[in-house]
């Protein structure tokens, strides 16, 4: 065992893994920086008795964009690598390349299910406050 | 620090505590004037049924949680498969957090103040929150600012706007049966609205720590029902008459505007209708015994007050300044 | 296959070098595993002293209208308490632990850059008591631990002084840790532990050290910010001259909220090892919990609004930040759940640090919950600032940091002792605790409803929370007292406990595979399980056999493996320091330069700053990629590994990308600061203000330009082997750097601008200041490189060097542009 060193199976090796894993969550991270961002710049500059709906529709067409993005990544890695949002990784010997390859894809895929419901919970304000008060 | 006890303003004259849900043993004995869960006003109602409901919910939570850990460690039976548990952390973990959890953001978003030029309040009141008292302006019907200092007295009722600001460090102002807080913060004018209902007295109270009397930092909400109310704005808008030599030999005039007598300067609280007011200061009883010793030492009271200690006045010179004040109905 | 002899002869090889040096040297030691221990005992020690304070607290509560402390006084103590709590126990028990065990577990025998860790130990040691020692003069900071301006930038005396420096120089040692943290999980794993295969604990730590590098610079930048309007009065949270005081709360809370999970994850990673132990079983939901640890890190950068509910934002924002809070809880509750799900699939024994961990269950999720309730907006409008929160924060991080922490104490004792703690007292200590805790916090939840606010040094009789503070005070020093059991039951068992023997609780991860904690273990296995001493029986044989790599240390010098970050595929020996006194003299060096600054003694703080720079520069110059005697070694087994690696497959460079990512981002929090003055007013710059004009700024973005391109061809020839061009264009690329920073700086002092009459100026300066400070950093590396490349300590194949400072200017260009850009062409600007 130990003289067939795993380095001889090496397969090719990307950092592309570990991108996509954080690829979701960064989108969630620019569509709640760019939604606070645009409400705050909004009701500073326009007043606080201002109406909130031009903010609001960019908030949409944002969520719009961001939740496009997530549903895409969450279809492309449903596709790709693992058709389960449980954990399901009993049934695997975990010391391949391959195997890492999957397990990465498999938790960009819970990962990029998560950011969705973040986009989704981001967005539920912008339903419901309609001024900036 | 000298002993204070006897001297704080005491607030258990409360005409109205209002129970609510909250009918556990244990909160029929506290005093309700600062207190959450006696709501006296339509915020702090809305808030303690969330409160309510939340609490029964946390508490369900949390005994299924814990009753299934302590089921996982002593129960001898086990699920049969990986797939099992895998599902356990599916639903407890993942679908019924979210249902929750948006559920619960969406109930508390509509409780938010959002509300546009279109709806103005039935009354604005300015407050500034200095270290370590309170300076109150009411706006009057035709306008005009009527100021008082640590009482803040409304018209059951009636919607308020509180625009809230500070000269000098941030505080908070909170009467917590009427309603959430505000940070009073220097440079910008936060507004608070709030709907009192419920007549009685109330403590409100600096939540941001201020510094050193920062504990010390409070003052009498009172409810009026509105005909009263319009009486006390009348009352608090007529000048105020008697002798003020003595207090302004002694340079309190110098800080202290008393209307129609005394308008030098402004920079402590505006003393008026000083002998209508419950308290000294926002936290001791008003009598003339107190009020001596408070001008005298209030460092001793409040530490780190701005006011400075009149200790050097004769017995003569304080008994006109007490003369004068509790003539200042 | 090796005889007994030469096996025996290997390993007295191995201990001599790996060997921790004996009297006054000690001190000097940098083996993770002696700094790992003193950073524990110094954590725990300044943990004590937090809890003396609260007790002084909650004696002061515990009858209304106390009179044992003053006000003034109880402000500095309840301070000092969250701030020693916070800063000086919670994150740095993190390092501490992390630094222990953490390579252990992924096979390594030392992390990456020892004597980094050493030196952030001693700023930690000196920063810490410096802080904890100013109230026995009683000039401690008393602005509470948020030290919101403008209370504490008006405030006299140097109480927010030593608060601001002393725990800017304790930031630095946590962003030298996270720095060596992530670098050992990503590098120095065994072969064969491909990153699914790595144990929970290296993910949780590499989660936190990525939210170190981004969380702890905005309050570096704050810092900078604070202390500038202090000490030279440039007004930027003054209202009276265009600052804001809410900037201030902005930077703190972007550090603050992100510093919650900083401190809560790494503990529950401690659970994530303990609990299959217990449960005999692999974790349910490996990757359910890599998952929630992402997903967590990501989220809590979503939150810091969630502390200024109440600082008048318009409703949509507090909406946005209520959302992001609601949604963290989801992460949250699946690791919890997992927790759970591997408890019902195993075989639960019950043991103390078991019996830990489900009061850090009991306990977290009702904080848990109650962060649900304060998360509702308009819910913390009323128990904002109120001991509802001092309850609610108190429930998340003992049930999520302290209970998980002793559960891990308990749990990794015999890993370094050797001996067990005894049960009997383990189990006094957790019900005392966990008794007291409940007894103390639970009826805060109903003291806060009732209306009493934080932070009041006293309170009067008549308000009706007087039992509720008695019975409060009476549970906190049953909590000392359980507390006390615990530290008894340390001591007494670290001399007399039993003895633990080998792998005590049938673990399955690799930091209980050898005995013996200097060398590590015998040799480094491959690896092909998650839970290799459960999986693959033969590899405690196959260690102590010495079948495995690195079994021998023929030249003397400490090494370990270097693999990579996906499949951790062996490709470098990485020789390590041994101890040295040298990160010792570079922590005095730098505490001094803070310290005396506080005090205002600026040349003697200069003078400590320069010992620093040179001790740091000594440092480099004898042991930062030494050219090794050989290109390549035998490392067993037949693999023939380099000693040398450069670029982006060397330690270093990762070390220098991960520590410039840090700095990156104390940098935008500074320009974040001038756009947030630009959405605050009206016009920003105001009209009429003095601008540093186009020309100066331009010149000092191209001359940066200039410089960068010319560090950069300098590392390309001297590759390729023109060492004389090189050198020559290293000379060129200092006088380029040089005029840089000049060029920044005669923008606003030409024009005249002055820093003190409004935020406009002061945060250009503030800029400015910024990159000239990292200008000069870089000039000095380019005349390191110079004097290396002359010394022939770097050559066209051993360029390490170069490269690292190349990576440096690739951010020092970004700072450089993004500077002049804002300084000069922002609308209004000109």
């Amino acid at each position: 065992m130990s003289k067939a060193a795993p380095h001889k199976r090496r397969r090719v090796e990307t950092g592309t893994d570990l991108c996509q894993v954080i690829a979701a969550p960064i989108v969630w991270s620019l569509h709640f920086l760019a939604c606070y961002v645009w409400a705050a710049i909004h009701c500073e500059k326009a007043g606080r008795m201002a109406d909130l709906d031009p903010a609001r529709t960019g908030i949409f067409v944002l969520t719009g964009i961001a939740l496009a993005l997530i549903g895409f990544n969450t279809l492309r890695l449903w596709r790709i690598r693992a058709r389960s949002l449980t954990d399901d990784d009993f049934d695997y010997d975990h010391d391949t390349p391959e195997e890492r390859h999957r397990f990465l894809g498999h938790v960009a895929l819970m990962l990029s299910v998560l950011s969705g419901v973040g986009v989704i919970y981001v967005a539920i304000p912008a339903v419901l406050v309609g001024t900036c008060r | 620090m000298p002993v204070i006890a006897s001297h704080l303003h005491a607030w258990r004259r409360n005409p109205n505590p209002w129970l609510g849900p909250a009918t556990l043993a244990l909160l029929a004995g506290c005093n309700p004037a600062q207190s959450v869960l006696h709501p006296a006003g339509e915020d702090a109602a809305e808030i303690a049924r969330l409160f309510w409901v939340m609490a029964v919910g946390a508490v369900v939570i949390w005994a299924v949680v814990f009753g299934a850990a302590v089921f996982a460690i002593v129960s001898r039976r086990k699920p049969t498969t990986e797939r099992g548990a895998d599902l356990v952390v599916l639903f407890g973990g993942v679908v019924f957090p979210t249902v929750t959890l948006g559920a619960l953001l969406a109930y508390g978003l509509t409780l938010l103040p959002d509300w546009g030029p279109g709806e103005p309040p039935d009354l604005r009141v300015h407050v500034e929150a200095e270290q370590y008292w309170w300076r109150v302006r009411i706006e009057g019907p035709d306008g005009a600012m009527i100021e008082t200092a640590n009482e803040v007295v409304l018209p059951a009722g009636a919607e308020v706007d509180f625009h809230l600001t500070s000269p000098d460090v941030i505080h908070s102002f909170w009467i917590p049966p009427l309603g959430g807080k505000m940070d009073t913060i220097p440079g910008r004018e936060n507004v608070l609205r709030l709907r009192p209902t419920t007549p009685g007295l109330y403590r409100g109270i600096c939540a941001e720590f201020c510094g050193a009397s920062h504990a010390f930092m409070a003052f009498e909400a009172r409810v009026v029902p509105p005909e009263d109310f319009t009486a006390y704005l009348a009352a608090q808008a007529e000048p105020a008459s008697g002798d003020a030599s003595a207090f302004v030999a002694a340079g309190c005039g110098g800080c202290h505007t008393v209307r129609g007598v005394v308008e030098l300067g402004a920079t402590g609280p505006d003393l008026t209708h000083f002998a209508s007011r419950a308290t000294i200061a926002g936290i001791l009883d008003n009598t003339s015994e107190i009020l001596r010793e408070w001008i005298a030492h209030p460092v001793a009271f409040k530490p780190d007050a701005r006011m400075p200690s009149y200790d050097m006045l004769t017995d003569d010179q304080m008994d006109a300044i007490l003369a004068f004040l509790g003539g200042l109905k | 296959m090796t005889d007994a002899a030469t096996r025996e002869a290997q390993e007295r090889r191995l201990e001599k070098t790996w060997e921790t040096p004996k009297g006054f040297a000690y001190w000097s030691d940098v083996n993770n595993t002696s700094v790992g221990i003193w950073y524990i005992v110094t954590a725990f020690a300044f943990m004590l002293f937090g809890g003396v304070l609260a007790l002084i607290i909650r004696a002061q509560l515990a009858v209304p209208e106390a009179g044992l402390v003053s006000a003034d006084t109880y402000n500095q103590v309840f301070t000092l308490h969250g701030t020693v709590m916070m800063f000086l126990f919670a994150v740095p028990i993190f390092e501490a632990v992390a630094i222990l065990i953490l390579p252990a577990m992924l096979g390594a025998r030392d992390l990456p850059f020892p004597r980094l860790s050493a030196f952030g130990y001693w700023c930690f040691l000196i920063g810490g008591v410096f802080v904890c020692g100013s109230i026995f003069f009683g000039i401690a900071p008393d602005g509470g631990w948020f030290m919101y301006p403008p209370l504490a930038t008006e405030q006299a005396g140097i109480g927010a002084d030593i608060w601001l420096l002393g725990l800017s120089f304790i930031e630095v040692a946590s962003i030298a840790a996270a720095v060596e943290l992530i670098v050992g999980v990503l590098k120095c794993r065994a072969p064969g532990m491909h990153i699914n295969l790595t144990p929970l604990y290296g993910w949780y730590v590499l989660v936190v050290g990525g939210m170190i590098l981004f969380a702890f610079p905005p309050l570096i930048a704050g810092d900078l910010l604070f202390e500038l309007e202090r000490l030279l009065d440039w007004p930027f949270f003054d209202i009276t001259r265009g600052g804001d005081p809410l900037l201030w709360q902005h930077l703190f809370w972007i550090f603050g909220h992100p510093e919650v999970y900083i401190i809560f994850l790494p503990a529950i990673a401690l659970l994530a090892m303990i609990i299959p132990t217990f449960s005999g079983r692999p974790i349910v939901g490996y990757s359910w919990i890599v998952l929630s640890a992402l997903g967590t890190g990501f989220l809590s950068f979503g939150l810091w609004v969630h502390h200024m509910f109440t600082t008048g934002l318009p409703s949509i924002s507090l909406g946005f930040f209520s959302a992001a809070s609601e949604a963290v809880a989801i992460p949250t509750g699946i690791q919890l759940f997992a927790f759970i799900g591997t408890v019902m699939l195993g075989r639960a024994q019950r043991s103390v640090p078991m019996i830990f961990c489900l009061g850090a269950l009991a306990t977290f999720v009702a904080g848990g919950l109650t962060g649900v309730m304060v998360a509702v907006a308009p819910f913390d409008f009323q128990v904002h600032d109120t001991y509802f929160i001092v309850a609610h924060l108190h429930y998340t991080l003992i049930g999520g940091m302290l209970f998980p922490t002793l559960a891990g104490v308990h749990y990794y004792f015999p890993f370094f002792s050797g001996r067990l703690l005894s049960r009997r007292l383990g189990i006094w200590s957790f019900w005392l605790m966990f008794t007291g805790f409940n007894v103390a916090f639970l009826p805060m939840h109903l003291t806060g409803l009732l209306g009493m606010p934080r932070r009041v040094f006293t309170y009067g009789a008549d308000r009706g929370w007087s039992e509720l503070n008695l019975v409060s005070t009476a549970g906190a020093f049953l909590f000392a007292a359980g507390f006390l059991v615990f530290v008894w039951n340390c001591l007494k068992s670290w001399k007399y406990g039993e003895d633990a023997g080998h792998n005590p609780w049938k673990a399955g991860t690799l930091e209980w595979l050898s005995p013996s904690l200097d060398i590590g273990m015998r040799s480094i296995p491959d690896i092909s399980h998650r839970y290799p001493l459960w999986d693959d029986p033969d590899i405690v044989r196959r260690s102590l056999e010495a079948e495995g790599y690195l079994p021998d240390a023929e030249e003397g010098k400490r090494e370990t493996l270097v693999t990579t970050v996906l499949d951790a595929t062996p490709v470098q020996v990485l020789r390590v320091p041994g101890p040295s006194f040298v990160p010792m003299v570079a922590a005095v060096g730098l505490g001094g330069l803070f310290i005396l600054s506080t005090f205002h003694f600026y040349w003697t703080a200069l003078a400590s700053g320069l010992l620093y720079l040179a001790a740091q520069i000594w440092w480099l110059w004898h042991g930062a990629a030494p050219i090794p005697e050989k290109t390549e070694k035998d490392v067993g087994n037949g693999l023939v590994l380099p000693l040398y690696r450069s670029g982006p497959q060397a330690t270093g460079w990762w070390a220098m990308f991960i520590t410039m990512t840090g700095d990156a981002t104390a940098f935008l929090a500074l320009v974040f600061g001038y756009f947030f003055f630009w959405t605050v007013h009206p016009e920003f710059p105001p009209e009429g203000s003095v601008t540093p004009g186009m020309f100066w700024p331009a010149a000092a973005g191209l001359l940066t330009a200039l410089a960068w391109g010319l560090t950069l061809a300098a590392r390309l020839r001297n590759a390729a082997g023109a060492v004389t061009t090189a050198r020559f264009l290293l000379g060129l690329s200092v006088a380029a750097t040089l005029a840089a920073a000049a060029a920044f700086a005669l923008g606003p002092l030409t024009r005249g601008m002055d820093p003190t009459s409004h935020s406009y100026p002061a945060i250009v300066g503030a800029l400015v200041l910024w990159v000239m400070a990292h200008l000069l950093a870089g000039a000095i590396m380019q005349g390191y490189c110079l004097a290396r490349s002359l010394a022939g300590k770097m050559t066209p194949d051993y360029d390490a060097d170069i490269w690292n400072v190349t990576l440096y200017w690739h951010f020092t260009l970004f700072a450089g542009l993004v500077t002049a850009a804002v300084i000069g062409f922002v609308p209004g600007a000109q």
